[in-house]
């Protein structure tokens, strides 16, 4: 073996746990899609199970209301993905301004206390959210005792905005999280430029507008990218724990819809079928947004 | 030194965190250790009634008898610890057998009982189907029927053909055992115990209380005026009137007359479905099944399925429905029982959370109130099994298969039946003259903290109880060691013991002795003979719209109980209907009606 390839062979084994990881961990599991095709229940295994074809992809859009209950989920899952994506500046903006903070324990103590929730599991979360918001919670008893309502108003079980409250809960556990990124981006601004606007007079906002923002953007593009790929992943967690008879209809998302389904009375095969649909669009809005970003800032992300 | 810092903030954080979450558990009374006993599901038929037990007396007697068969059980051996996986669909504890009862087990079989229950677990289903796939439930596995024959068709439970022959004890019930297993795979084997049994005949019906009807405190009742009730208006009324008279118990805290929980809920509203028995349906997957021995889908409007919702609905336009009720468990309802913040009952077991001798003789237990329309379905006793097998995991060794049927075969002997549902002698019974009498910390040990000595495994006496939750023998069959059934509340020491000022001016009120005879004299109960068998199981097409269609059900359940008007009421049911169909609800309808014509032609011929 000549001197080079041993290198390259080297550097190969270098890599190789790195290669088996991956196809173990994101290669392998794709194995389990063999169970869309499968009239498949538990506890019978695959093998006793009869090879159905495409059945339960045509199940899907079977009947009308089977579809509507689809296009449901998928409204729910646009409009919980749209809100997050639409309002993903809020993190930028947030470091912004918390730069601005001079009090040095003051910033630091914000900071924490808006990173701590990421830390925080839905499950606790939720409840955090019935201990204030249940019949006797105390939401409802400071109202009562405020004399402002006289029958407890059951919050957890409303069904109007859903999708507001969701993304409220939702950017309460993840604002200071995301932050993080941007306040590291801001760091690195190089100080002469803000130093110059100064002298010549710049004040604080138009330095934020004309120096600070700037300089964040290409942060926030590569981040908004690989969200819009993530578009149809906004998990389940949040909205497994959070949702009850009331809610159903308007926050159910696809990776709950699914789950809902496979999980009991043997939708297994069906749900499979849907995630591979969702894994096809997914793979599908990623190349469409890398294809755009080539277009419009010059430089594709894969 | 700053990692010190951040990780002390951190401990601080979650501290607080689980200080707010761990007062919200506090507010809504959620008091885990008060989790009690029997969970009902529609198919089960029987008055489980509190449970019960005796104890010590034949350790030796057992091995003797075995010998007395043609052919003796293999010697079991004892000397190392087996921790036994056991999963349970009727437990309502996950763990360790705790307590008096995991030391008798330890200290007869050096076992443990590691229960695995899916009812606690949170997505049951999802455990269930994990461990079908990794190929072993459990050593021992209490399942539904159907279940249980889908899993001995996948080869996941041991053949117990030739064993049980073996174990005299589980040979009294061999006709009950062959019956059913007559049913699973070839039916040639035996691979199924059916539990609940009995061996007082089909179509008897020994309990001293129907299984579901109104249930009211007596004192209260009559602190409005004792009305008679006509139907559920009249019902309704009556509770309203209580309920003005007591928003709240003594303590304070608000009560209600009716608090309903979602964790029991598979396919429609478990709830309501314990209530369309009254008049004259049960609640059977899609499907009505009447008295009459008739076949209707849950979604008739003639049905007691939409007249009993209708009820909760209008309950709730009352406000006498407990506004926490879609989003409280269980656990949540038993202390507000104990706390007396729920005004009506339904089912029989429910008394254990109040009733005693005591509040008997100070008027204020609780008790049937007969509403005069009512027709109640009301199974026999489950002389064929209650609709839950116990099967062996045909993984297990053939050493601890041994120890397993050891252990069975003591579940089903007098004394292990007498323990599960009656305890341990001196502690909650005692013996005199062969007669038992329930010690005072007895009587109270499912309403009250009875303390364990620590020689008996200490705690709490109800933490320790049989965690098992579900028996071979029904408490109702007979006792060969006192003639009397295993059924603490069915002893006639027991009975003389209730016979309180409560039940005098109930009996002088209706003039009958019971609820049961008073519900039989009047034409408002039939009994039906219980059946258990191996229905039809759903096939995937089947189950796919069975579990999206009980989802809709469920969901739209609720949301009528608490729907704003009748237009809305009636607009949810409709829409509900409407997306059934949809979703293939007329295949499920037709597939259930097919798959319960066996049971009703069976229920016939035993008529």
């Amino acid at each position: 073996m000549s001197k080079k390839k041993l290198y390259s062979f080297k550097l190969f084994l270098l890599v190789l746990p790195f290669i088996i990881l991956v196809l173990l961990f994101c290669y392998y599991p794709l194995y389990g899609w063999l169970y869309a095709f499968y009239d498949y229940k538990p506890p019978r295994t695959l093998a006793n199970s009869a090879f159905v074809g495409g059945k339960w992809f045509a199940s899907l859009v079977s009947s009308k209301v089977k579809m509507k209950q689809i296009l449901q989920v998928l409204k729910n899952t646009f409009a919980m993905s749209g809100l997050t994506l639409g309002t993903s500046w809020l993190p930028m903006l947030f470091a912004v301004f918390l730069n601005e903070i001079r009090g040095v324990k003051f910033r630091k103590f914000v900071q924490t206390v808006t990173t701590l929730p990421n830390f925080v599991s839905w499950v606790m979360v939720y409840s955090i959210a019935f201990s204030l918001f249940n019949s006797t919670g105390m939401m409802n008893s400071l109202l009562m005792k405020l004399g402002l309502i006289s029958q407890p108003i059951l919050f957890l079980q409303s069904s109007s905005h859903v999708w507001f409250t969701q993304w409220l809960w939702l950017t309460w556990k993840n604002l200071g999280w995301a932050a993080i990124m941007y306040i590291a981006a801001i760091s690195s601004i190089d100080d002469e430029m803000i130093q110059a606007a100064r002298v010549d007079g710049a004040t604080r906002m138009q330095i934020i507008w004309h120096i600070t923002i700037p300089s964040l953007l290409p942060t926030y593009f590569v981040l908004l990218v690989l969200n819009v790929a993530n578009f149809l992943n906004n998990g389940m967690e949040q909205y497994y724990v959070f949702q009850n008879a009331f809610n159903k209809e308007y926050i159910q998302v696809l990776d709950l819809y699914v789950f809902n389904l496979a999980m009991g009375n043997g939708g297994y095969s069906v749900s499979v079928a849907i995630s591979m649909l969702k894994s096809l669009v997914s793979l599908v809005l990623l190349f469409i947004v890398n294809k755009a970003s080539k277009i419009i800032r010059g430089e594709s992300i894969l | 030194m700053k990692l010190k810092k951040l990780s002390s903030l951190a401990l601080a954080t979650v501290m607080t965190v689980s200080m707010i979450a761990g007062c919200g558990g506090g507010s809504t009374g959620a008091d885990t250790a008060a989790s009690t006993d029997t969970k009902a599901d529609s198919t089960e038929t029987t008055t489980e009634t509190t449970t019960e037990t005796t104890t010590e007396s034949t350790d030796a007697g057992e091995t003797t008898e075995a010998s007395d068969t043609a052919e003796a059980a293999p010697e079991a051996d004892h000397s190392e610890l087996y921790n036994v996986e056991f999963y349970d669909v009727a437990a309502n504890y996950q763990g360790d057998q705790p307590g008096w009862y995991g030391k008798i087990v330890q200290d007869k079989f050096n076992m443990n009982l590691n229960i695995i229950a899916p009812q606690v677990s949170g997505d049951g289903a999802a455990l269930y189907q994990t461990r079908c796939a990794a190929g072993a439930l459990g050593d021992l596995i209490i399942l539904d029927n159907a279940d249980a024959s889908e899993c001995v068709e996948s080869g996941l439970i041991h053949d117990l053909t030739d064993a049980i022959t073996k174990y005299p004890n589980l040979m009294r019930y061999e006709k009950q055992i062959k019956d059913f297993n007559s049913q699973v795979g070839d039916g040639s084997k035996i691979y199924c115990i059916p539990l609940e049994m009995n061996n007082n005949g089909p179509t008897d019906y020994k309990q001293l209380h129907v299984y579901s009807y109104p249930r009211m405190g007596w004192d209260m009742y009559n602190e409005v005026g004792a009305p008679e009730l006509k139907n559920l208006d009249d019902l309704l009324a009556c509770l309203k009137q209580i309920q003005d008279a007591h928003p709240t118990n003594d303590n304070g805290d608000p009560a209600y007359a009716i608090s309903l929980w979602k964790d029991w809920d598979s396919q429609y509203m478990e709830n309501v479905a314990q209530l369309t028995k009254w008049y004259g349906q049960e609640v059977n997957g899609s499907v009505l099944i009447g008295t009459d021995n008739s076949i209707a889908p849950i979604t008739d409007k003639d049905g007691a399925y939409y007249k009993m919702l209708k009820f909760f609905y209008q309950a709730n336009q009352m406000g006498l429905v407990d506004p926490d009720s879609a989003t409280q468990d269980w656990n949540a309802i038993v202390s507000k029982m104990q706390d007396k913040r729920v005004y009506l009952y339904w089912y029989s077991w429910q008394y254990g959370f109040w009733n005693s001798p005591a509040r008997g003789e100070e008027g204020t237990n609780y008790v049937e109130i007969p509403v005069a329309d009512t027709n109640l379905y009301q199974a026999s006793d489950t002389y064929y099994g209650d609709g839950r097998v116990l099967c062996v995991g045909s993984q297990v060794s053939d050493e601890n298969f041994d120890r397993l049927m050891e252990f069975l075969d003591w579940y089903a002997s007098p004394e292990g039946v007498q323990i599960q549902h009656a305890g341990t002698e001196g502690l909650t019974y005692t013996i005199e003259d062969g007669k038992y009498t329930l010690t005072e910390d007895g009587l109270n040990r499912f309403s009250a903290e009875v303390i364990v000595p620590d020689e008996l495994g200490g705690g709490n006496w109800n933490d320790g109880n049989n965690q098992i939750n579900q028996w071979i023998v029904a408490s109702c069959d007979v006792n060969p060691e006192t003639g009397e059934p295993y059924a603490s509340d069915m002893w006639s020491t027991t009975i003389e013991m209730n016979q309180t000022k409560t039940t005098k001016e109930w009996s002088e009120k209706f003039g009958a002795a019971d609820d049961v005879e008073y519900l039989k004299n009047n034409g408002m109960m039939t009994v039906v003979p219980s059946i258990n068998m191996a229905l039809a199981i759903d096939d995937t097409d089947i189950s796919l719209i069975r579990k999206q269609c009980g989802d809709m059900i469920k969901d739209s359940s609720w949301r009528m109980v608490f729907a704003k008007d009748d237009a809305d009421f009636d607009a949810q049911w409709d829409e509900m209907v409407a997306q059934l169909e949809g979703l293939g609800f007329e295949d499920l309808v037709a597939f259930d009606t097919e798959k319960y014509q066996p049971m009703l032609d069976a229920r016939k011929a035993a008529q």
